[in-house]
């Protein structure tokens, strides 16, 4: 795993915790909707948000429907974003 | 911290961490006083919606002391996150949001359908957060100018029919208008063409405003989405993805915007702006500065913005805003800037109560309540000195205060986007009302001077009038209801239509009463609301209030001997009372004794119940009121 992947990582635990109130929420790559508990549409929705604002990126729709697929993952996730980063 | 910094009502950056300490460890006390202090409009939205998290947790650990409210939310989006928002908002005003909320989409056939789960529910209040998607009409290119009007007079009659449908709830409805989408096809001829989508709206937003009866509120979001700015307020994906109304930025504010309409109607808005003086209303320091040194008016950036501010605050005190002074300053010197400074605006005639004093400000917040004859809940208080504010805070946690900015430029949108003055409506009564509690303080002069209490009373000449409320005293009547908290023996906050309901019932009496005096004339003051039971020749006192400010005028007595002639006219044999305590009426705890009643039920929680036989042997009460000719 690279440094910037594991850099998005460790922020988006930050973001994580602060939605779902949680001080030791801990994620991986490998993390989905159904490990966490409160992943809900609503919950989604502000992770969104708070991602958008943390890392001042901006989904497509085309993102937002594909993170909403189930099965996907924070390593999905983190792709978004530094894909996102990078443009 | 991500909080707007001067949209808040705390001077604390650690308070939200400390909140997950307190909450951790149950630490009860500090949370019930801290948390309220949080929530602002200023708030983002990660932070509100992780509040209200918390704030499940603390209602979970506490009972924490709320009025509870139904509402029901109706729209065509997803409800929930805006439902959660308005329940943040509504906590910080002490009110528990009970609410329903109906499947997306379905608000029409909620509204139509008599078997709904709405109408089971019983709202008292009915949000319809429409947008402009729900506008069933739209302009075609080939309609002319009196087409377009035919379309827009057709919509409008589609939203009242709903209003009238939900006439069996009897509840209010707050009902959005129709925000303009940030793009036009019409490019700029959209505020001219005759059949261009904005100005069809435009159109519809002013005929729904003129048509809506009292019973509705309009809220009006098209204000909304251009104060924040169109293409920020209506981020097009998360309609598209989540069926958000708005970018979920702009939900917090428009959450807060709700609820300041809500607080409105339940008579929780404020009255009255305690402001301080030196680098508050001016720049510099008056009693060092002197009246040359202050800077007040027109020449340089600051004193133009504090001129500015001085403006809006008049304007506010010209709506019925209270305006009080609360500051460190000798009285005389105060008092002289705002006699002979030329450049300002505000002027001494337009404070209702000064107050300069070297006490400190908690004892004088308190003094100008009592002198106003409001409730601290009432006041805002605005000081430039984060000291001071924090020590209020500390002190007076029932009293609002604002954040600050250092930049007085800013002054006006600190004050302004807390909605701390929202009014449901604007009678002529607000308009006069800071002159009314200037007047008052002149009789308070008056009273400690006389005699006695009859040659005050008889040198007031005052006249009073009741009559039964009717259609133009209606609105005035029901601001009354809900705004009068002291002189109030039973505190029930009938509406409009429950009211409307009474003047229409044989059996009801609903009365107001206006009294004027040699200071001026002081509008409705009174109302009172009782049913007749003809089978137990009994009239019932269902609701008696007073505005405080005409306390100890004699208008109970004069009242009483009206409501008996009265029942004596319908053939009643006696009037029956009930008193209900609250932490404000203990004034009229005694009010049915001294009035010659007797007692006939005493319950353990205070509340008690009352008994006038007429007859023979009842006589009319002395007051010093002439009946208007």
């Amino acid at each position: 795993m690279d440094s910037a992947r594991e850099h998005i990582q460790s922020e988006l635990e930050t973001v994580f915790r602060r939605v779902f109130d949680d001080d030791e929420l801990l994620i991986s790559e490998a993390t989905t909707a159904t490990n966490v508990g409160g992943w809900d549409s609503m919950a989604h929705v502000n992770l969104i948000i708070a991602i958008e604002k943390r890392f001042g990126v901006s989904f497509s729709g085309a993102d937002l429907a594909s993170m909403r697929r189930s099965g996907q993952t924070v390593g999905h996730l983190i792709g978004l974003i530094a894909a996102s980063q990078n443009q | 911290m991500e909080i707007e910094r001067f949209l808040t009502n705390t001077d604390d950056p650690d308070l939200i961490p400390q909140i997950k300490v307190d909450l951790k460890a149950a630490n009860v006390e500090a949370l019930a006083k801290d948390f309220p202090r949080l929530i602002g409009p200023g708030l983002d939205y990660t932070t509100a919606n992780l509040l209200h998290r918390q704030l499940g947790q603390l209602r979970r650990q506490i009972e924490l002391k709320e009025r509870r409210t139904k509402v029901a939310l109706l729209g065509s989006f997803t409800t929930k996150p805006l439902a959660n928002l308005l329940d943040l908002f509504l906590s910080a005003g002490r009110v528990r949001l009970d609410l329903y909320e109906a499947d997306y989409g379905t608000f029409r056939q909620e509204i139509l359908d008599a078997d709904s789960g709405l109408y089971r529910f019983q709202p008292e209040f009915l949000i319809l957060a429409t947008t402009w998607r729900d506008l069933g009409r739209r302009p075609d290119m080939s309609d002319d100018r009196h087409a377009v009007e035919r379309k827009v007079k057709s919509e409008v009659a589609d939203w009242k029919s709903l209003w009238r449908a939900t006439r069996r709830l009897g509840c209010q409805i707050i009902q959005n208008n129709f925000d303009a989408p940030p793009w036009r096809v019409l490019g700029n001829l959209e505020s001219r063409h005759p059949a261009s989508f904005s100005r069809f709206i435009e159109m519809a937003n002013h005929e729904m405003q003129d048509a809506a009866p009292p019973y509705v509120t309009i809220h009006d979001i098209d204000h909304l989405a251009a104060s924040w700015g169109r293409w920020q307020w209506g981020d097009e994906r998360y309609y598209f993805h989540a069926k958000l109304p708005c970018s979920p930025a702009h939900l917090v504010d428009y959450a807060h915007s709700l609820a300041s309409l809500i607080f409105a109607q339940l008579g929780l808005g404020k009255k009255c702006l305690v402001l301080d003086l030196d680098n508050t209303l001016w720049g510099g320091v008056i009693g060092d500065d002197g009246l040359g040194g202050i800077r007040i008016g027109q020449g340089d950036p600051e004193s133009e913005a504090f001129a500015a501010f001085q403006r809006y605050v008049l304007g506010l005190q010209r709506r019925g805003v209270i305006l009080a002074v609360c500051s460190k300053n000798t009285e005389s010197i105060a008092k002289e800037v705002f006699e002979k400074h030329p450049e300002m605006a505000l002027r001494l005639d337009d404070i209702s109560c000064f107050v300069a004093n070297w006490d400190d400000k908690a004892t004088n917040l308190g003094r100008i309540a009592e002198r106003l004859n409001i409730g601290l809940d009432s006041l805002v208080f605005v000081d430039d000195n984060p000291a001071e504010r924090s020590i209020i805070r500390r002190l007076r946690p029932e009293v609002a205060v604002p954040e600050m900015p250092q930049d007085p430029a800013y002054f006006v949108s600190a004050l302004e986007r807390h909605r701390y003055f929202q009014a449901t409506t604007i009678s002529s009564e607000d308009l006069e009302r800071t002159g009314f509690y200037r007047a008052a303080q002149a009789r308070q002069a008056v009273e400690s001077t006389a005699e006695d209490l009859e040659g005050f009373l008889r040198s007031l000449e005052l006249v009073g009038h009741i009559a039964a409320i009717s259609a133009a005293t209606l609105e005035r009547s029901v601001q009354l209801i809900h705004r009068s908290n002291q002189f109030n023996v039973t505190t029930r906050r009938h509406g409009a239509t429950e009211v409307q309901a009474m003047m229409d019932s044989p059996a009801w009496l609903a009365l107001s009463v206006s009294l004027k005096d040699r200071f001026g004339d002081n509008g409705l003051i009174a109302v009172l609301l009782a049913q007749a039971d003809t089978a137990a020749r009994t009239l019932f006192i269902d609701t008696w209030l007073m505005s405080c400010r005409v306390l100890k005028r004699g208008v109970e007595q004069y009242m009483l001997n009206r409501l008996v002639e009265l029942a004596e006219a319908r053939e009643l044999d006696r009037l029956v009372a009930t008193y209900i305590p609250t932490a404000k009426n203990g004034l009229v705890r005694d009010l049915f004794a001294e009035l010659g009643f007797t007692c006939i039920d005493r319950q353990n929680d205070g509340q008690t119940r009352w008994e006038l036989a007429l007859g023979a042997r009842w006589q009319p009460l002395t007051h010093f009121i002439t009946e208007q000719p």
